[in-house]
Parts: structure tokens; C-alpha cells; sequence
């Protein structure tokens, strides 16, 4: 019987503006990239779990594109940005229940077209629009921006939390990525930049916004003995959790202050046996600066409310006590939903971060979001197996 | 920054009636005397997912805001009914100095030349 389950593999394509490939190629071509990495033909692979973003699903047909036969676990996964961290977590059950052996999880999006702007990708317009979102939209809030940045302004109102504060996420963020041959945004920023960048949708500015990319990531979950045998060293999967907190928009909710990280975060740290004083390194999803800030305060880095402060210390950049998003996360790094943070986890676990490697890796907590603050994912990754 | 013209689908006849005549018509669940947004599906205390239409008092307080840096700036809001639900909203004769948790709205009706009524929150 497997104890435990590691991921093996990790696949990325070219990310960015990469045009000319549909996300069921980008999946393909990701799922091969892991499985070399692994050192494991595609037809060691029984299982594969298919997500995607807002250019379209590859579908379960990227099974027959990649010639796959004979699968014991094939579906499409969503839980929109929480989607990396649920579907690596059902292909550890499957491997630990014995439903499967080896499965593939990828992530593929190609929103961004020649000549369009990164924003038009996520934002709607229209002449006439029809029913009760269109009329949200008609009024105003047309993009995914608006609606975090409703979010941020709350935790401004009520605990005091400031641009600056948020900008300073934005300049830790950009820092590493400075260290990142695959981000997109590597010029080191200051507070001043982000003040001065144009207002999105206030109190959000430009450089609080993550990137828009096209490409695809992928990894592959095997059982720990099999792990051994591959050519890369296992990144071990100690935890898992997730958190749909269910806000509803009336009286009395605090939709905006609080996430699903708490319960996520309780639930992986304690399959994982850790707290948070043990976890040595943050991949965050980071959809926006303000998204990273009450993501900590939740965890339990800090208390509700200081988040702001927290980031501000410097805790989260390079030589910081925490290291947050040490890739560039979806900031300055590259914005594959929940797969930039669980690629940047495994390539710290693996201490391939070159010149961005933390200084300690025992403990990376990743974590997953979707919706509006609606929907949170958890992983705990390790270079070393539970109670090594 | 234009509000765009509005149309009716098949679940917005009896709110945009009521616009039409400075109403705020909004969901109701008798049995469980809960007031829903116009968009709800149903009442999650009881499964009803034939909530009735109530006129609203249109009293309102400000939960949350954002500002988009268009001329003029358009001031759009999470609106606290006073009846209970929140209402995506577009703020109307607000300032930056009045923006603050629990300001208190009041629904006022827009008549377009073309496209439904609809409702703007006003200090």
C-alpha cells in the first residue's frame, strides 16, 4: 500500500504571448515536456485531469491527441483558480486508493490574440446588454478588476490598509522575478512606480494587476515508490486542503475580508503535520496584490487586518523572513492561473531556482484561488517525505 | 463613462416594470420572510425557486466602492438594501469625500430614450 504520493514531473511551454497553438495543443505539448522531465513515456501514463481557462478546454480529447489508451482516471477539473491544487490533490487520492498509478494534470489557456491588449482579454463591452449581469455590466462593472478591486477598497475601509502597502507586494513580487529567465515583467519597480502606474479600477492600480499569458503547464503525480526511480528528485505532496467559504451578498457577510484560505490552510497544514511557522516559502496565488495580502492574514502569517503592515516589512522579497511568489508569481512572472505557483513550488522543492532559490525549502505552502475570493485550494510540497 | 442600453431576458419583466415606474422590485420568500437580490435562483432556506417579486423601500447604505478613471470617474458600489441583500450598483451625485462604510443611498430611477429604466444609488 502507498504511503504517500510526490509530483514527478512539471512541463511548462513557452508562456506568454505565444500565438498559433489551440490550449489542446499547448496541453499536448505540455504533458509530453513533463513526462520527459520525469523520465516516463506518455504511455505510463493511467491518468489525466484536464483544466483550463478562458481561451477554451482542451477537453478530455487531449487524451486521444496524446495517443493515450487505456486510462483508469480521465476528466475535466474546475474550481476555477483553485483548480491546480484540487486536481493535484484527486490524482494523490487516486494514486493512494489505487484507482490509478501515474496521473497528468495541465492547465491550458490561450486568451491573449496578435494585437490585443492583455486586459481586453478578461473585459466585456457591448452596445446593448440583456438581463441581470448584463445590466451589472452595463452600469459599469464589466471587467474582473472592478470586482477586486470592490474587495481591496473593503479592507481599506476597515482595517486601513493602504496603496502603498499593496505596492509594496507588487515591488517584493517584481523583485523576484528580476531572478526568473521565464517571467515576463522583469525590471525591478519601486513603491513610486506603482503609485505612479494609472489607475485600473481605484484603489487598484495597473502594477497591482497580474499578467494576461498564453501556454500551458502540467505535472505528473506518482506514488512515492515509484518516485524513486525517476530521473528527477520527488517533490512530495505532505498536504492538501480546500475552502469555499459560500459569502453571500447580504447583510452581515464579510465577502471581501476573508477567503477560503483559513479552512484550506488548516486542513492541508494539518495533513501535513506543520503550522505555519514551519513553512519556509509562499507560492501565492497573486491575481492581484490585495489577493496575496488577505491570503496571508487568513493563513494565519499574520493577524486579520495587519496584512497590510506585513507586507510592508519587506517579509516577502528576497532576504525576506517569508519568502512570497519567488518566481514573479502571476504579477511579473507568468499567469497560468493556479499552475504559476504550484511550477514555481516544484522548481524550489527541486532547488532549481538558480539565483532566485530560497534559502530554505522544507516547507513551501501553495496555495490556489478562484472566483471572487470565492473558491481556495491548498497544497503542502516538500523535498522531503512526511516525517523524514 | 456610457451606461449601455438595456434589454429585458426572460427573468427581468417585473423588475424593469418596476423601474419603469421609480419601483425597486426585488425577490421575496414568504415562507421564510427573506428578501433576495432581483438575480437570486431561490431561497437556500427552504429550496423555493419561485420567489416572489416585493417592492423594495429603496433605502439603501454603502458597503464597498470603486472608482473607474474615466471623465467623469463612474462610482460603482456594493449597495446594503435596507431590506438585506446587496445590489452591484452605480453610484449617482457621489463624491470621493462622501465615500465611506454605511453611507447612506437612496434608489433613483434613469428613464433612457432607448433600453429599459434602470437604478442608480444617489447620497
Amino acid at each position: 500500500m502507498t504511503t504517500g504520493t510526490s509530483i514527478v514531473g512539471l512541463g511548462m511551454t513557452e508562456l506568454g504571448r505565444v500565438y498559433g497553438r489551440s490550449p489542446r495543443r499547448l496541453a499536448a505539448d505540455a504533458v509530453r515536456l513533463a513526462a520527459a522531465d520525469a523520465g516516463l513515456e506518455l504511455g505510463d501514463l493511467d491518468g489525466l485531469l484536464v483544466s483550463h481557462g478562458m481561451g477554451g478546454s482542451p477537453g478530455i480529447e487531449l487524451a486521444d491527441t496524446l495517443g493515450l489508451r487505456d486510462l483508469r482516471l480521465l476528466s475535466l477539473i474546475n474550481s476555477y483558480g483553485a483548480t491546480a491544487g484540487a486536481m493535484v490533490s484527486y490524482a494523490a487520492m487516486s494514486v493512494l486508493n489505487g484507482s490509478a498509478t501515474t496521473v497528468a494534470c495541465v492547465f491550458a489557456d490561450a486568451p491573449l490574440k496578435p494585437k490585443q491588449s492583455a486586459g481586453s482579454a478578461y473585459n466585456r463591452d457591448a452596445r446593448e446588454w440583456y438581463g441581470f449581469g448584463g445590466m451589472t455590466a452595463a452600469l459599469g462593472l464589466r471587467s474582473v478588476n472592478s470586482f477586486y478591486a470592490l474587495t481591496a477598497q473593503r479592507h481599506m475601509a476597515r482595517y486601513g490598509t493602504t496603496s502603498e502597502q499593496l505596492g509594496a507586494i507588487a515591488v517584493s513580487t517584481r523583485a523576484w522575478a528580476a531572478g526568473n529567465p521565464l517571467a515576463q515583467m522583469r525590471e525591478p519597480i519601486t513603491v513610486e512606480d506603482h503609485q505612479d502606474s494609472r489607475w485600473v479600477s481605484e484603489p487598484l492600480h495597473l502594477l497591482d494587476c497580474c499578467l494576461v499569458s498564453n501556454g500551458a503547464v502540467a505535472v505528473i503525480v506518482t506514488s512515492d515508490d515509484r518516485a524513486r526511480d525517476l530521473a528527477r528528485p520527488p517533490v512530495h505532496l505532505l498536504g492538501w486542503g480546500q475552502g469555499h467559504p459560500g459569502h453571500r451578498k447580504e447583510r452581515g457577510s464579510d465577502f471581501g475580508l476573508t477567503t477560503g484560505a483559513a479552512a484550506s490552510g488548516a486542513t492541508a497544514m494539518k495533513m501535513a503535520g506543520v503550522t505555519v511557522s514551519d513553512v519556509d516559502v509562499c507560492e501565492l496565488y497573486d491575481c492581484y496584490t490585495y489577493t496575496v495580502l488577505v491570503t496571508l492574514e487568513d493563513y494565519g502569517f499574520c493577524g486579520k487586518g495587519e496584512g497590510g503592515a506585513f507586507a510592508a516589512s519587506g517579509a516577502l522579497g528576497p532576504g525576506g523572513a517569508l519568502p512570497t511568489n519567488t518566481g514573479g508569481g502571476q504579477l511579473s512572472g507568468y499567469y497560468m492561473w493556479g499552475m504559476t505557483p504550484l511550477s514555481e513550488a516544484v522548481i524550489q522543492a527541486r532547488g532549481d531556482g538558480g539565483e532566485r532559490q530560497a534559502p530554505s525549502n522544507d516547507v513551501i505552502l501553495v496555495s490556489g484561488n478562484g472566483g471572487i475570493l470565492d473558491h481556495h485550494a491548498t497544497l503542502i510540497v516538500s523535498p522531503h517525505a512526511k516525517g523524514a | 463613462m456610457d451606461i449601455g442600453v438595456l434589454r429585458r431576458d426572460g427573468r427581468t419583466d417585473p423588475f424593469f416594470d418596476g423601474t419603469a415606474a421609480d419601483r425597486l422590485v426585488i425577490r421575496r420568500c414568504e415562507a421564510c420572510d427573506r428578501w433576495f437580490a432581483p438575480d437570486a435562483s431561490g431561497c437556500p432556506g427552504c429550496g423555493e425557486e419561485d420567489l416572489a417579486w416585493a417592492e423594495a423601500s429603496g433605502a439603501a447604505t454603502l458597503v464597498t466602492w470603486t472608482i473607474l478613471p474615466k471623465e467623469p470617474p463612474a462610482f460603482l458600489a456594493l449597495v446594503e438594501l435596507a431590506e438585506g441583500p446587496w445590489l452591484h450598483a452605480r453610484l449617482d451625485g457621489a463624491s470621493r469625500a462622501d465615500l465611506r462604510e454605511g453611507l447612506p443611498l437612496r434608489a433613483a430611477f434613469e428613464h433612457p430614450d432607448e433600453g429599459e429604466s434602470y437604478v442608480l444609488f444617489r447620497p
